[in-house]
């Protein structure tokens, strides 16, 4: 059965009880000879029926933010084990016994930049007219990895695509950030052409690339032109802006 | 055998607290992901579970309908395990190390009942959250029983736009859904409707 807007709003209606009566007794008919246009009324039955509990969602969305967070803190943890020059650092300091102060105010700005790129990074969104629209199969299938998450997937998926434009770019940005490849994250954004309607989102991704790779001197140029250029990022910008000088 | 630790806990539950729950978490999930991953699952299968059992925990205080005739752990435990073994038998990956159930006690006829019913509402949960933001604002008004032109003043995108935005999520979320083999499974084994 084609799924127009026209059967969702005749569906939503019947379900709502707030068709007149006599199309109610027209659709019951139709209902009745048609079992497909049953069955899908029954899927926006049972979807209303569970989706309407906001409480269980706003659950289900706690423990999903905790599993990120766990998993961040198992993450951070073995990175620092297993970092050597870390060690090697740590190691002479301690051993020289000089240079424990600046150390410890590198450690410190390093975690305060890591804050503030967990607290501000969000991975650019699907936008609905890149689910809707591509027929191609590849590029639904790089969209929709990249909305549940396989960001190593995407990136191999994107790397092998002769001509990115700006969107795409921006998927594998988000992607490489996200696989901790911040270098070519860089120049993903960085390929992001100045003209188009990508040019703001691109600066505040590639801001908070430099962030994550703790060079904050770097993004905070770029923040202070998504200002002046006052559109959809300028306040998230300002408010990150207050926050790297407070830490500087 | 309900502690007042567990009266915490399940407390901290259904208030949703942070704390409690990321303590909970942290504590519980190193089991059943063994038990998964020792019975043909990975660590997402795993997850999934953990966080559905709870999900069902959380709606039986929600509703009062939660029975412990053990400790909390025990089982929470169970109603993972039973949610596992269920997934496996729909998937046809039966293999458990198993050799019987040690929680038939623990997990009454009506838990395993429970189980089953609320497997097609995790698939739809998880779908949903996917989905944009607008997405979610648009379809969560929606299905919370408001029209288009309600949705249209709330969220303030025209009448027009609110309705072509509607539609192309709610059917988006469907595809999804159906694409899902978890989905697939249920429709090929269909639970019994309580």
């Amino acid at each position: 059965m084609e799924r127009t807007p026209e059967i969702f709003d005749k569906i939503e209606g019947y379900l709502s009880h707030t068709l007149p009566e006599e199309e109610i007794i027209a659709f019951e008919k139709e209902l009745a000879a048609n079992p497909e246009l049953h069955e899908e009324v029954e899927k926006h039955r049972a979807l209303h029926k569970t989706l309407s509990d906001q409480d269980t969602l706003d659950f289900k969305e706690k423990l999903m933010q905790i599993s990120t967070t766990i998993k961040e803190e198992q993450d951070t943890t073995s990175t620092s084990i297993s970092a050597p020059y870390w060690k090697i650092a740590a190691s002479i300091a301690i051993l020289l016994g000089v240079g424990m102060l600046l150390w410890y105010t590198y450690i410190n700005s390093f975690n305060n930049t890591q804050d503030l790129y967990g607290a501000y990074y969000e991975p650019f969104p699907v936008e609905d007219a890149m689910r809707g629209n591509t027929n191609n199969e590849e590029m639904q299938n790089i969209v929709k990895n990249y909305a549940k998450g396989a960001y190593d997937s995407v990136a191999v998926m994107l790397e092998k695509q002769p001509n990115l434009d700006n969107q795409l770019r921006l998927y594998l940005g988000n992607s490489y950030l996200n696989i901790n490849q911040e270098e070519k994250a860089v120049s993903s954004f960085k390929d992001i052409n100045s003209n188009g309607k990508y040019y703001e989102v691109a600066k505040w991704y590639l801001s908070l690339t430099y962030l994550k790779l703790n060079t904050p001197k770097k993004s905070i140029p770029l923040l202070k032109e998504i200002i002046t250029y006052n559109g959809a990022y300028k306040d998230k910008a300002t408010k990150l802006l207050k926050a790297l000088e407070k830490n500087r | 055998m309900n502690t007042t630790e567990d009266h915490k806990i399940l407390e901290g539950i259904v208030t949703g607290n942070e704390v409690v729950i990321t303590t909970f978490y942290r504590k519980n999930l190193p089991y059943i992901r063994q038990y998964v991953l020792q019975n043909s699952g990975n660590e997402e299968d795993a997850e999934d579970v953990f966080q559905d059992a709870l999900i069902l925990v959380y709606q039986k205080l929600k509703t009062d309908s939660l029975e412990l005739h053990s400790s909390l752990r025990t089982y929470f435990y169970g109603i993972c395990k039973n949610m596992w073994r269920n997934r496996l038998r729909k998937n046809k990956k039966m293999i458990i190390t198993e050799k019987l159930p040690e929680d038939a006690e623990i997990i009454t006829p009506t838990v395993i009942q429970d189980i089953e019913y609320k497997e097609r509402e995790h698939v739809y949960r998880r779908h949903f959250l996917k989905l944009s933001d607008t997405c979610r604002e648009v379809l969560s008004l929606l299905f919370q029983g408001n029209s288009m032109k309600d949705i249209a003043h709330i969220t303030g995108y025209s009448e027009g736009y609110t309705r072509k935005k509607k539609f192309e999520c709610k059917r988006y979320l469907i595809e999804m859904i159906e694409k899902d083999h978890a989905y697939q499974e249920l429709q090929l084994n269909p639970e019994k409707e309580l």
